[in-house]
């Protein structure tokens, strides 16, 4: 399960979305977010649904890729979906002793469900379609404003590139230590919680030194290349706003133009 | 005895970069023989010997250990590991424990051994990767040298006795005293057990000098077997797949360049001093 986890992992590619300017991506991944939560029926999910297989066309990244990263929240979905369904009131289709169902309740356990998923896909396909680095670009840069009020944009958005250019190192080094221990008979599938717990120790230490180590290693050559933060610090690949950018803006205004009048006017 | 059947195993299957790790490989291996495994980096070594104690899954074909088929769903993984010990690379990076001896001991116990049995091993496993176990047994694991790290990890593998030892790049990255030691305990171990050894390395004078049958990867396949004296004897297809002579080899071919060839072909640094002995040594006379 550990490497389904496709939230914050990159597919490569050359398509227009993946060579937009990534403080628009994140951006508009904010508007789609919050377009999550104008709708509130059926047209309105039809039209973000369109919407997002749209991109994902166009992104090239494949659908069974993008579901992978539904796997692992897959039980908190179906959480929400049954318990959606068994505590709304209103009209009952369905009784078993204290159990029913209402109307009310199926329509808001699918819609819920529904936006949890689209949740997840939309802001996967942000990752998916952005080089870790861009991203973290792209927020040092939507930061920067906040320089003023003492946040320090730049060391976030270094310590967030960090972490996520380690987490593959990392899932990389869970696996090579499982396989080891696994060869000196361990077993990290059976037995009750404790037992599983206890199990994971021969797992934990090493994953633990493994990573100080690495961290130390990574300083150290920070050190040796002259990292100073972030104070005149230039940029390889400086951001531009273009052309391309533009049409996805208004594409964007679009969409949030049409939710909004689908929801007043329908 | 290993037998590998048309084993094939595939990495992101289904994926834009899916890569075909190990592709149709078969072979034999026959009791207490040693096997060296060459090949250059991303040919295949590691995934093909992962396979062998079950670690890994193939997509297709069968392995079969004394007769078991490992591949086989219903066989119990603990009797496989048992049998076939892994020794990853850089195994001291999997060294967890407060102390070297409960280090050491965690695959016996894992294997369900009596305390008596598992202190034995543990001593016995100690005594032949050449740690004191009265200077290091009390000690922690994270205290030590990389050499002594190492070979405490290869100690917890040994420890669980298995028919057939299996170690991938035991050197790599260690100082050539450590990595003489590594490879003279490696000799040791296989003459007090009478093991079947499979190693793998980059090192073509270790494989040489060490191995009865070399088996050669490239692009996931077993390019070449053979014993050592064969598969070094084609130079051409060696460098061809980005892979090199034993030193002493090398040497050789340098000096029959220049009209000082041997008869037999060179493959051990004992060899070479004899050949150089013979030829220029009191007696001897140049050719």
């Amino acid at each position: 399960m550990i490497r389904d986890i496709t939230l914050g992992q990159y597919y490569p590619g050359y398509s227009v979305i993946h060579k937009l300017d990534p403080r628009m991506k994140i951006i508009v991944t904010m508007f789609y977010i919050a377009s999550l939560f104008i709708i509130e029926d059926f047209y309105g999910y039809v039209l973000i649904v369109l919407a997002v297989a749209a991109i994902t066309a166009v992104s090239r990244v494949p659908v069974r890729f993008m579901l992978r990263g539904l796997k692992p929240v897959m039980i908190i979905i179906l959480f929400t979906f049954v318990l959606n369904m068994l505590m709304t009131p209103g009209t009952i289709l369905w009784q078993w002793k204290f159990i029913k169902i209402t109307e009310e309740g199926l329509y808001n356990a699918v819609y819920l469900a529904l936006r949890l998923i689209l949740l997840i896909i939309g802001s996967s396909l942000l990752t998916l379609t952005t080089k870790p680095m861009k991203l973290t670009d792209g927020i040092e840069s939507l930061l920067k404003p906040f320089k003023k009020l003492g946040l320090p944009a730049h060391e976030l958005a270094m310590m967030m590139t960090i972490a996520l250019r380690f987490i593959p190192t990392l899932l990389e080094e869970t696996d090579k230590i499982m396989k080891a221990q696994q060869a000196r008979g361990a077993d990290f599938e059976s037995g009750g919680l404790l037992k599983r717990a206890k199990a994971l120790i021969p797992l934990l230490v090493p994953l633990f030194v493994g990573a100080f180590r690495i961290a130390q290693e990574l300083a150290m050559a920070m050190e040796a290349r002259c990292y100073r933060g972030g104070e005149g610090r230039t940029k390889l690949n400086a951001l531009k706003f273009r052309r391309r950018d533009a049409v996805a803006v208004l594409l964007t205004a679009a969409y949030i133009g049409i939710l909004i009048a689908e929801r007043v006017l329908l | 005895m290993i037998r590998v059947e048309n084993l094939t195993h595939v990495y992101n299957k289904g994926l834009a970069y899916e890569t075909k790790a190990v592709d149709d490989v078969s072979f034999t291996v026959e009791d207490g023989a040693f096997i060296g495994i060459i090949g250059h980096t991303g040919s295949g070594k590691s995934t093909l010997i992962q396979h062998l104690n079950g670690i890994l899954k193939p997509d297709s074909g069968k392995i079969f250990v004394d007769d078991i088929e490992i591949t086989n769903k219903k066989t119990k993984m603990a009797e496989i590991r048992k049998k076939v010990g892994l020794v990853f690379q850089y195994p001291e990076y999997q060294l967890f424990e407060e102390t070297v001896y409960k280090d050491i001991a965690f695959g016996p116990k894992n294997l369900g051994l009596s305390d008596d049995e598992v202190d034995f091993r543990v001593k016995e496993a100690m005594a032949l990767v050449n740690i004191s176990f009265d200077e290091f047994a009390e000690r922690s694991p994270f205290e030590l040298s990389g050499g002594q790290k190492r070979r405490v990890a290869i100690a917890g593998v040994i420890a669980m006795k298995p028919a057939v030892l299996i170690l991938d790049e035991p050197s790599a990255g260690l100082d050539p005293k450590a990595h003489t030691d590594i490879l003279n305990m490696i000799s040791m171990i296989r003459k007090q057990t009478g093991n079947t050894i499979i190693l793998v390395s980059h090192n073509m004078g270790d494989i040489a000098q060490l191995s009865d049958l070399v088996f050669v990867m490239d692009h996931g396949k077993l390019a070449s077997a053979g014993p050592p004296s064969e598969v070094f004897a084609d130079t051409a297809f060696l460098q061809g797949i980005g892979l090199g002579l034993p030193p002493a080899t090398e040497m050789a071919h340098y000096l029959a360049a220049r009209g000082c060839a041997a008869d037999n072909i060179i493959l051990t640094r004992d060899e070479l001093v004899d050949f150089l002995a013979e030829t220029f040594g009191s007696g001897g006379e140049a050719k």
